[in-house]
């Protein structure tokens, strides 16, 4: 692409007042040979608007450096269309709000205050700078930026496979049908509903929240069964899905059926019985030996079936209770879970299972005795609402029976508390939170039970017929993959050990969206939901795989960076095959062949820019984020010397994270929050991206330290992508490294987390790295 | 774990009926408690271990009548209503506590039937008719069915004699049902707390236990020092100590009545002005008062969440003492206007008033007298208040 660029500094929002706008004006000419450079007092006025457009048209201008505001507002005011480049330099919220607008003076620092005499009156000398370097690495920017091109699949399949007929399934293949998709449904099982249809009752959908009601899942599969869009195939499962989101190869076959496109499995054995630790070629020949017979990944069965985009809704399984003999279970026949309670209560009136008797009273323990006070391993608001529920059929079947329930938790979110309250006003049920510390059973199969720690105020015995134990509902991708992706990474979600075994990939952000893009998890196997929250959970889902067709169908990001038009691309010829970018990438976009070349699949990546970061060789690059482009602007940036200044002002660079830190730094701005002027931001997608030749730039540009600010990590970890600053730590342990070879200081690079709520934190932040780096002392190759 | 095992284990078993009971006699809220305990921590006067309501409010909701009827802490409560003010669930537990002393009297009750009969709504007219034929029968037999000629002295239809032959042993029937109810109250807390293994085994002396533990209750009663710490019911302290202070004044005037009439042969009516007659009718006065504020304050707002909810068991004994009140205040009246076919009548409801007042004591509302009273010597005994 020909560039010609414009430059368009706004000098409204007190940028004019605090800057010496004349000067930066001529930069552009002096420095970068850029011929336009206008200013205007209101840009995203319809005047400065106008002004752009009219050199857009008039001097054929198609890369706009636009400086005024964050590049997070006016985005839709500063878009002059696809062909154009546009460049935004934050003036506004990353300079002149944040930053001294008085001169310096004169007794503070001489020569500073003696430089300042040549700006603009009433300009500060650093300020200036700041706002002079940003504009470089803007213009600099838009000259390494190329115009992206969509990844446009050859063809395009717009259909939807829904995995699981339960009620999530089934609502997300009535959603997505309804919406005008085609959808195909696979059950497992050789009927549809799931756990949905062996229930006697449920717990409320709707207002008041209060009493049970009947069933619903008859209306679903009816609704299923008669629509023109949704083909089910019941003892259906899949043996593997290979491809891309819009281009998905899906092979299905009967469970526990062997066949050729049966997903390959991953090697999980690391070392040897001797404890060494395996070498590649033993691993890959467990490899072979674990997959004989099985295609690989990258043979696509010819008579797949394609689809678009994968709804996961497999739901959940029971958990084993055989492990709680200790609260009687396996030992006493009257003492069942909650699952076997339902089954009981769907036949009828609820009896004993030693002796069909009437159990009269029946009491639901919430949690195993242990040593501390938790729950069942997946126990959740759900089966405490269950306890809540089943213990209203004890009441149902007979007006003299007696219900307790026994909780160190009783969970009922939101207006399920209407719920709690209508069960818990019922005379014959009995709530307390306690401890079972013991059950025995009597001559006549019925059950003494101890609980100690409880609301009474001391311990108390009480006698029931039948004990029911709370225990939870694991998601079926806890120990089996289902999706049996015939992807490198492995056919299942890796373990990041932050989900137990559940299909999700952010604790709070992006719910349906799984580690793998094109697979959106619904209902239970994600998160353990009632009825009413897995039909709102299969909604969304259905929407998210909507909007990932659509999304494929036009070669743009699907999420988290809706709309980017740019991918990877790969120089292949300078590729080693060290495999980094395939095992690194979060999301398993990558696939290498045999010999380990990478083969991207740009459908399945969320642009992050890890493979990037990864890259040794640095050949992996987008059209508007590059390893040049980041390291170009690195060095645009005018380290003072000498020979101006003595002692010389430090020089820091910020690699920020888009979407945590950047936003915080604004609103350091927008609350007018101070911090040194020595420092420069660079945004970049994600930590996981910074590539460690950009530390080296800077150091060797003589710049004096590197901060790196990303977003959180562990467990409430904020990070878009999966874990990109926890990534990006680890690969700085090994620049750390690197330094001390160099005799130069580890403490000149570091990486701070920052939520996108710590906007008050970024001057202490900022500061004290400053502080830091200014001990250590000036960068000893400064001026090299 | 040889403390665990020390620990005893009590087996509850809920008593469904005893929850539909306590419901309907004014603890129809008592499961709505979710066990938060902000009512023990609103309550001012809950001791600082083990407070009420919370734990009455479970033991409630489980059906634990035993653990209920053997439990003090009801007692100790003056139900102020600081706690079903503050109850985020509207469980009312100053309602439920009433509700679970109104369950304690008739439990403690001696002999049992009196006890239900005075608990049940449909026996109140059965409660009335038969004293009331007991009395004419009286006047009929003694022959003193008509209106007294002359002027107005009320010993001409009923001479004092026969007042007292029948007043007199029936109090002293009631005095002895009443204590044999006090003492099964009292032995039920001891075996509540041995069975905890809190008993105190040690019973000081008559004299000392007096003068340690019944005198400050005595005098914590005629202070009214625990109806003052409420909060958010003031008015029902003031109200109280009219009605209580009239109660003591128009004893005394008996009393002294009493020994007139017997020692030194005076016969009322006395005089107007005489101390006796001053001190009556300021009494009448001021439980007059008391009582009309008691039923104003219970007939407001009955959604003021604070406001005391009212049951058969209190409302009848207002409307009784305001019979007593209102009818003495009458007979007097009427008495002194010398209008004979009015103020004889009206004499024999004020008789009929007064004696089923006393005659039912240990099993109404009032006999918190001596229920509240002893768990109050019990409080100070185990060191609980």
């Amino acid at each position: 692409m020909d560039k010609k660029y414009g430059v368009y500094i706004c000098t409204g929002c007190g940028i004019g007042d605090a800057l010496d706008i004349e000067r930066l004006s001529k930069l552009p000419q002096k420095e970068y040979n850029v011929e336009i450079c206008k200013t205007h007092g209101f840009c995203c006025g319809p005047e400065g608007v106008d002004l752009i457009k009219k050199d857009i048209e008039g001097e054929g201008v198609n890369a706009i450096i636009v400086a005024g505001c964050s590049p997070r507002v006016n985005q839709d005011v500063f878009d002059f269309g696809s062909d154009k480049i546009v460049e935004r330099v934050n003036l506004r919220e990353q300079v002149v709000w944040c930053h001294d607008l008085a001169p310096v003076e004169a007794g503070e620092d001489a020569e500073a205050s003696e430089a300042e005499s040549a700006l603009k009156e009433g300009v500060n000398l650093h300020t200036q700078f700041i706002a002079e370097d940003y504009l470089r690495m803007g213009i600099v920017k838009a000259q390494k930026s190329e115009l992206p091109e969509p990844y446009l699949l050859e063809t395009v399949s717009k259909k939807i496979l829904v995995m699981g007929g339960g009620i999530s399934g089934l609502t997300a293949a009535i959603e997505a049908a309804n919406t005008g998709y085609e959808v195909t449904l696979v059950e497992k099982e050789s009927s549809l509903g799931g756990y949905a249809a062996k229930l006697r009752k449920q717990i409320p959908m709707s207002n008041p929240f209060t009493d049970l009601q009947a069933p619903i899942i008859q209306e679903k599969i009816k609704a299923v069964e008669s629509h023109p869009k949704i083909e089910i195939k019941t003892n259906t499962v899949v043996a593997r899905i290979a491809g891309e989101p819009g281009d998905f190869t899906v092979t299905l076959k009967a469970p526990g059926e062997t066949i050729e496109f049966d997903v390959p499995q991953l090697v999980t054995q690391t070392h040897d019985e001797e404890g060494k630790e395996l070498t590649k070629e033993q691993t890959d020949e467990l490899y072979n030996e674990l997959n004989k017979g099985r295609a690989d990944i990258l043979t696509f069965d010819p008579n797949g079936e394609k689809f678009g985009a994968v709804i996961l809704a497999t739901g959940w399984k029971p958990y084993d209770a055989s492990e709680f003999e200790n609260l009687g279970f396996g030992k006493y026949q009257n003492v069942i879970t909650n699952v076997m309670m339902e089954e009981l209560a769907a036949n009828g009136r609820i009896t004993r299972p030693s002796d069909g008797k009437e159990a009269k009273s029946v009491v639901f323990i919430q949690n195993p005795n242990g040593d501390d006070d938790s729950d069942f391993p997946f126990a959740s608001s759900v089966t405490s609402l269950v306890a809540l529920k089943q213990a209203k059929y004890v009441r149902e079947d007979s007006s003299d029976a007696k219900a307790y329930v026994i909780y160190q938790h009783m969970r009922t979110p939101g207006l399920y508390e209407n719920f709690y309250k209508s069960m818990q006003q019922d005379d014959g049920i009995f709530l307390t939170k306690g401890k079972v510390s013991s059950i025995t059973e009597e001559g006549d199969g019925s059950l003494a039970v101890e609980v100690d720690d409880n609301l009474l105020g001391e311990k108390i015995r009480i006698n029931v017929d039948m004990a029911v134990l709370a225990t939870g509902m694991v998601p079926t991708t806890k120990d089996d993959a289902i999706v049996n992706l015939a992807y490198r990474q492995g056919p299942g979600f890796r373990d990041i050990g932050q989900f137990d075994g559940y299909a999700d990939s952010n604790f709070i952000c992006f719910p349906y969206e799984t580690q793998r893009t094109g697979i959106y998890a619904a209902g239970c196997v994600r998160q353990t939901l009632t009825m009413a929250d897995c039909v709102e959970d299969a909604t969304g889902a259905a929407l998210k795989a909507i909007q990932c067709v659509e999304s494929v169908n036009r070669g743009v990001a699907v999420h988290p960076r809706s709309g980017d038009l740019t991918y990877p691309d790969f120089f292949f010829q300078r590729c080693t095959q060290c495999k980094r970018c395939t095992e690194e990438c979060p999301f398993g976009a990558l696939d290498d062949d045999e010999k380990g070349t990478p083969k991207p699949n740009p459908a399945r990546c969320r642009r992050c820019g890890t493979c990037m970061g990864a890259c040794p060789e640095r050949i992996i690059n987008f059209a508007d984020y590059s390893i040049d482009m980041i390291g170009s602007m690195i060095k645009a940036i005018e380290g003072p010397t000498e020979d101006d200044y003595d002692p010389v002002p430090l020089r820091v660079i910020v690699l920020v994270g888009e979407n945590d830190a950047y936003p915080a730094i604004d609103m350091a701005g927008m609350n007018r929050l101070k911090y040194s002027p020595y420092v420069r931001f660079i945004p970049v997608r994600c930590l996981g991206s910074v590539n460690t030749v950009w530390i080296k730039d800077a150091l060797s540009s003589g710049l004096d330290g590197i901060l790196l600010l990303g977003c959180q990590f562990g467990d409430d970890y904020q990070c878009h992508f999966v874990k990109g600053s926890e990534l990006c730590d680890r690969r700085m342990e090994n620049v750390a490294e690197t330094l001390k070879s160099l005799a130069l200081e580890p403490e000149r690079v570091e990486l701070k987390q920052v939520s996108i709520t710590d906007y008050d934190k970024i001057p202490e932040i900022i500061n004290k790295f400053v502080e830091a780096i200014d001990e250590v002392g000036p960068n000893p190759f400064k001026g090299f | 774990m040889a403390a665990e095992s020390a620990k005893t284990v009590t087996t509850v078993e809920p008593d469904l009926d005893f929850i539909k009971a306590l419901k309907k006699s004014g603890g129809d809220t008592l499961k709505k408690c979710m066990q938060c305990a902000n009512c023990s921590v609103a309550c001012p006067l809950a001791p600082d271990s083990k407070p009420f309501p919370r734990k009455e409010m479970i033991w409630a909701g489980w059906g634990l009548k035993d653990k209920l009827a053997a439990n003090p802490d009801v007692w100790l409560c003056h139900q102020c209503n600081d706690c079903s003010l503050y109850c985020p669930r509207g469980a009312k537990p100053g309602d439920v506590l009433a509700a679970i002393r109104n369950m304690a009297i008739r439990e403690n009750a001696f002999p049992k039937f009196l006890g239900n009969i005075v608990a049940e709504k449909k026996y109140l007219p059965l409660l009335f008719i038969v004293p009331a034929v007991l009395f004419f029968l009286i006047l009929s037999v003694t022959g003193h069915l008509n209106i007294p000629a002359g002027e107005v002295v009320f010993s001409k239809l009923l001479p004092v004699m026969y007042v007292d032959t029948v007043f007199v042993p029936t109090a002293f029937l009631m005095a002895f049902f009443a204590f044999k109810g006090v003492m099964n109250f009292w032995k039920s807390l001891v075996d509540a707390d041995a069975k905890q293994g809190t008993k105190r085994y040690l019973t000081p002396p008559l004299p000392h236990f007096v003068k340690m533990y019944i005198l400050p209750v005595v005098s914590d009663i005629l202070t009214h020092v625990r109806f003052k710490k409420c909060g958010s019911n003031r008015d029902r302290y003031t109200a109280h100590l009219g009605i209580f202070y009239g109660f003591v004044g128009l004893f005394i005037v008996t009393n002294v009545v009493m020994v007139g009439h017997y020692i030194f042969h005076i016969d009322t009516p006395f005089s107007m002005v005489g101390p006796v007659k001053l001190l009556a009718n300021f009494s009448a006065i001021i439980l007059f008062i008391g009582t009309t504020l008691v039923i104003r304050n219970r007939m407001a707002d009955a959604d003021d969440p604070g406001a005391s909810g009212s049951s058969y068991s209190d409302w009848s004994l207002l409307w009784v003492i305001y019979a007593v009140t209102i009818t003495g205040i009458l007979s007097q009246v009427l008495r002194l206007s010398g209008i004979a076919v009015l103020a004889y009548p009206m004499y024999f409801a004020h008789l009929l008033c007064v004696f089923c007042l006393f005659i039912y004591l240990p099993y109404s509302k009032l006999a918190h007298l001596l229920y509240r009273t002893t768990a109050m010597v019990y409080a100070k005994y185990t060191g609980r208040d």
